[in-house]
């Protein structure tokens, strides 16, 4: 559909006077943006997909708590005896059976969905947040600052992360907050890294000296000017960083580390391993695990089609 | 060695240095200073004041700050890393053992997961534009998005309690006596409980090295002078691995300590979920019981490992790129 | 020695088949260079590729022929094209020299191993030929040991032709050889690659948009406008006596040096759409000549002089057409206009 529209507009601007030989070109390099964005995001099957996994689960963390079937801590009976890991053909009105203290596996499942996207979205804009000032002023005035930052980031690097999460979550405290916090602490070296090289590319490009030139003072070229060019590398790296933040806050909650308040996927599979329940109660195990997977993946399938758009924009 | 190689190399030391003091610095700064009462990590609960003050004495908490610190870098400097409470035994006997058990663990597991994962990678990018490759990416991403300790419960689940070919966990069957080093690391009953953890690692690993090694054959062979090897008529497959494979590697190397840092840190998963007695697993139990000497020394080792695996990685990329030699 | 007739290539893209090369045909023999020019697009590199199909994966061959030393070398399979032709009959010389070696390999290294590859030859042997190209070429036989980055880009450009010559080809395809020197070292490699011409009896394809280099350099020249052959004939004719409108404009767009004041004329416009080639001669949208003939009907290659071969309806109004195109107000006048069909009509 676009692309007739586009085509139609191409049509009408050629026709103007004048306009004949010069914008041809620029035009049709729009109109081939146009079509490339379109083919990549929506014929490549992986990508559809995985928009369409991101929007439910966006959804479940938004109303997660409305569209429960039961409530998630309520503790089924059963003739007055505990549903105890019962699986769904045992349980009825339970489709994904109960856990080991009796609740309700689909309404935790739908309900900790809010946990894991909210961890994953705020860790990285945290993350991203942070890389991207640090990048930019560190790539961009160089100079002992730059070497500290780097300095910085090896450390960062060098930091094996598991261990210190658990061991700063802990000092200060299991809230979900604080694990948001850590994580995002965290996950910044690897944005600031790539968008420092990209912003010492981005100062040799003319556009820079020329702005200079017009005096135009160093924060305004910073901002105005080149970090509008870097953006879509931040967006890519975001896009990571949230699929890295899941898998930590996860890897965090199965370790005991998680907020004991909340429930999240991690903390699910967590409950299930303790209490011996994976040798059997399937309906438990599963579908926490291939909800962390699904969401994960899905972030990565739409993230490597961003890819393709931004390398080919990186390219002018 | 050339000047210019000695140069860069002696930067690098000096470097390593000075990363390796922050790293310490670091470690000093998040055991000590936490907020609120920081001796709270020390103690046990139901200790009486007295006993308190005593506890405090003795591990030199009531001096001032600037003085820990020189009595800490002295103590790391010399290994005594304290005593575990938990234990009543020297940290460095407890720990040295688990260090090994967990070496020998992900030692293995990363160079495989590596190995594999950039041979995979390559094949994929040589085979761009083909279903082959697609499904190589899709299935590559699937790896790396599931945590490891999801991947060794499905693992877990699959070979050990439906088709029973391996042990559930541990590192020993019970009854077995280690004594000699062939007995502890080689013989079959370890390595059959070293199957699954190192299956885990094996598929979650070699995730990030395929995918960047897919990346930067595609990039590769974007070049010119790949197109000459192919008007000079050479083969594919010396094209693929001799010319295109061995320029694309030079990213992957510093990836590796990268890498490495995480397969130590995921260390504490895997060894959780397959109860692999290795400092992973004892790190996350030592936080938990507040057994904080164990807990810094493990992250003490843990962070010298990765660095110096920065160090290593960063030769090598030296030695695989004649191009900075000259720098 | 080389036949190539009515060659079509074609890449399969998302918006289409995009017909790079669309019925070209020129011949080359023994020691003959032959200058492929034309602007961007035009589909000249394409060709070059065509001819050891060296084609992406989405690129083949849809029709014409090639024919080397009267094999025809469109049906050889993968194999053979590899073993017999790549390298050994026809070689290459990329635009940036630096680029056509692999950066982590010394350059003597490559040499030899190319040489290996298609003769049993010991790695000794290889090395002193190695060492011997080096020193055709000027360099030192002695820096056969280092890698492409520690050359200079002249000498770079001395070290790939070394590797191109190795095994004698009978032809060599030069890409834009001199588009990334500067205007002495250029000279002296131009020099350098005629000398060789003779010494190792190669015929040469230089692809290139400058007609300067051209005019130097090449015995025959074939301009190209969007994937065919709009003119072809020596140099001489092609710079004193261009029939086609194109090779007019082309010829303008280049300072000669020996004139005084001149005006750089250009030809307005851009190249057309290759997916789906419209009706008629491709270059009247920009040709200040165009008449209704042109529109309408696809010309027709046509020998005017023995040797020159013209796709052009009024290639016979060579002469009075060359003094207009002279004349920058006929091209600019192009540049203005609305209806191009309007340009030109002076009748």
């Amino acid at each position: 559909m676009s692309t007739s529209l586009t085509d139609r507009l191409m049509d009408r601007i050629g026709t103007l006077p004048g306009s004949r030989f010069v914008n041809r070109r620029r035009l049709k390099r729009y109109k081939s943006d146009v079509i490339g964005i379109k083919n990549i995001v929506l014929s490549d099957w992986l990508a559809r997909f995985g928009i369409v996994v991101l929007l439910v689960f966006t959804f479940m963390a938004l109303f997660g708590p409305y569209i429960t079937p039961y409530e998630p801590d309520a503790v089924h009976r059963e003739d007055g005896e505990v549903l105890r890991s019962a699986s769904p053909a045992e349980a009825e009105g339970h489709l994904l059976g109960t856990t080991n203290y009796g609740g309700d596996v689909l309404s935790q499942l739908i309900v900790s969905a809010r946990v894991s996207v909210g961890v994953g979205l705020f860790a990285a804009l945290i993350a991203v947040f942070i890389g991207t000032n640090a990048a930019l002023i560190s790539g961009y005035y160089g100079g002992w600052a730059d070497d500290i930052l780097m300095r910085v980031v090896d450390i960062a690097y060098g930091l094996p992360f598991l261990p210190f999460v658990i061991v700063l979550v802990f000092i200060f405290g299991t809230s979900i907050q604080n694990i948001i916090l850590v994580i995002g602490l965290i996950l910044w070296r690897d944005s600031a890294r790539v968008i420092r090289s990209e912003v010492l590319t981005q100062k040799q490009r003319p556009y820079v000296e020329s702005a200079k030139a017009v005096g135009a003072s160093d924060l305004r070229i910073l901002y105005k000017h080149i970090f509008p060019n870097v953006l879509p590398l931040a967006g890519l790296y975001m896009a990571f960083a949230v699929a890295y933040a899941v898998i930590y806050e996860a890897s965090l909650a199965f370790l005991g580390y998680g907020d004991p308040e909340v429930y999240s996927w991690g903390q699910m599979l967590f409950q299930a391993y303790n209490s011996g329940a994976i040798r059997y109660a399937w309906w438990w195990v599963f579908p926490a695990g291939i909800c962390i997977m699904l969401l994960v993946s899905s972030v990565f399938f739409v993230g490597r089609s961003l890819e393709e758009i931004t390398n080919r924009e990186l390219r002018h | 060695m050339s000047q210019n190689l000695q140069k860069y190399v002696a930067r690098r030391i000096g470097q390593l240095v000075i990363t390796y003091f922050a790293f310490l610095t670091l470690l000093f700064v998040i055991f000590r200073l936490a907020p609120g009462d920081p001796t709270s990590m020390y103690l046990i609960e139901g200790m009486t004041p007295e006993a308190r003050q005593e506890l405090l004495a003795d591990l030199g908490l009531n001096r001032p700050m600037h003085e820990q610190y020189l009595e800490f870098l002295r103590q790391t400097a010399t290994l005594d890393l304290g005593e575990s409470y938990r234990y009543s035994a020297p940290v460095s006997d407890i720990v040295i053992t688990k260090f090994w058990n967990t070496i020998f663990l992900m030692g293995p597991t990363f160079l495989i997961a590596y190995v594999l994962g950039v041979a995979v990678g390559a094949f994929i990018g040589w085979v761009r534009g083909t279903a082959k490759e697609k499904a190589g990416v899709v299935l590559t991403l699937v790896a790396r998005s599931s945590p490891e300790f999801w991947i060794g419960i499905l693992v877990v689940g699959v070979f050990a309690f439906s088709l029973n070919w391996f042990p559930t966990g541990g590192m020993r069957s019970p009854g077995f006596i280690a004594d000699s080093f062939w007995d502890r690391y080689l013989a079959v009953d370890f390595l059959k409980h070293l199957f699954l953890p190192m299956l885990t690692g094996v598929i979650f690993y070699m995730a990030t090295p395929s995918l960047l090694m897919r990346s930067s054959m595609i990039q590769v062979l974007d070049e010119d002078f790949i197109e000459i090897k192919k008007a000079e008529g050479l083969p594919e497959y010396v094209i693929m691995y001799k010319h295109a494979a061995r320029n694309s590697i030079l990213p992957i190397t510093t990836v590796a300590a990268l890498v490495v840092g995480l397969s130590l840190g995921g260390s504490l998963v895997i060894e959780t979920v397959f109860s692999w007695p290795g400092m992973g697993r004892e790190m996350v139990q030592s936080v938990q019981f507040n057994d904080y000497a164990v807990a810094q020394a493990i992250f003490f080792l843990m962070g010298s490992v990765v660095i110096f695996m920065n160090f290593v990685a960063d030769l090598a990329y030296v030695y695989l790129d004649p191009r900075v030699k000259y720098e | 020695m080389l036949e190539i007739t009515d060659l079509e290539t074609r890449y399969r893209t998302d918006e289409g088949d995009v017909h790079a090369v669309d019925g070209a045909s020129f011949t080359l023999d023994r020691q003959e260079t032959l200058g492929l020019v034309g602007e961007s697009g035009c589909g000249k590199t394409t060709l070059a590729k065509s001819i050891i199909d060296l084609l992406p994966r989405n690129g083949d061959v849809a029709g014409g022929s090639i024919r080397l030393h009267d094999t025809e070398i469109t049906d050889l399979s993968e194999k053979e094209l590899r073993r017999q032709i790549r390298w050994q009959e026809i070689s290459m010389i990329p635009q940036t020299a630096m680029n056509g070696l692999d950066p982590v390999k010394t350059v003597g290294a490559q040499i030899v191993q190319v040489i290996r590859t298609h003769e049993d030859v010991s790695k000794d042997e290889a090395r002193e030929r190695a060492r011997d190209l080096f020193e055709t070429l000027g360099l030192e036989p002695d820096r056969v040991t280092n890698y492409p980055h520690q050359f200079s880009g002249g000498m770079a450009q001395r070290a790939m032709i070394a590797l191109a010559l190795a095994l004698s080809p009978s032809v060599i395809l030069a890409d834009e050889p001199t588009t990334a020197l500067d205007v002495m070292i250029q000279d002296r490699i131009l020099r350098l690659i005629n000398d060789l011409q003779e010494e190792f009896e190669m015929a040469m394809i230089m692809i290139t948009h400058d007609m300067s280099v051209v005019s130097e350099t090449c015995d025959t020249i074939a301009v190209m406008y969007a994937g065919r052959v709009a003119e072809y004939a020596d140099t001489e004719t092609i710079i004193k006596n261009p029939r086609h409108p194109y090779t007019m404009g082309m010829r303008n767009a280049f300072p000669d040096i020996s004139q005084d004041v001149q005006d750089l004329v250009s030809i307005p416009g851009e190249p057309p759409d290759l997916v789906e080639p419209e009706a008629g001669c491709r270059f009247a949208p920009r040709c200040p000549f165009a008449v209704e003939e042109c529109w309408n009907e696809d010309p027709e290659p046509e020998e005017f002089e023995e040797g020159h071969i013209v796709e052009c309806h009024r290639a016979d109004e060579a002469e009075t057409l060359r003094e207009e195109a002279n004349d920058r107000e006929t091209w600019q006048e192009m540049a203005e206009t609305d209806d191009p069909t309007m340009v030109g009509t002076h009748d």
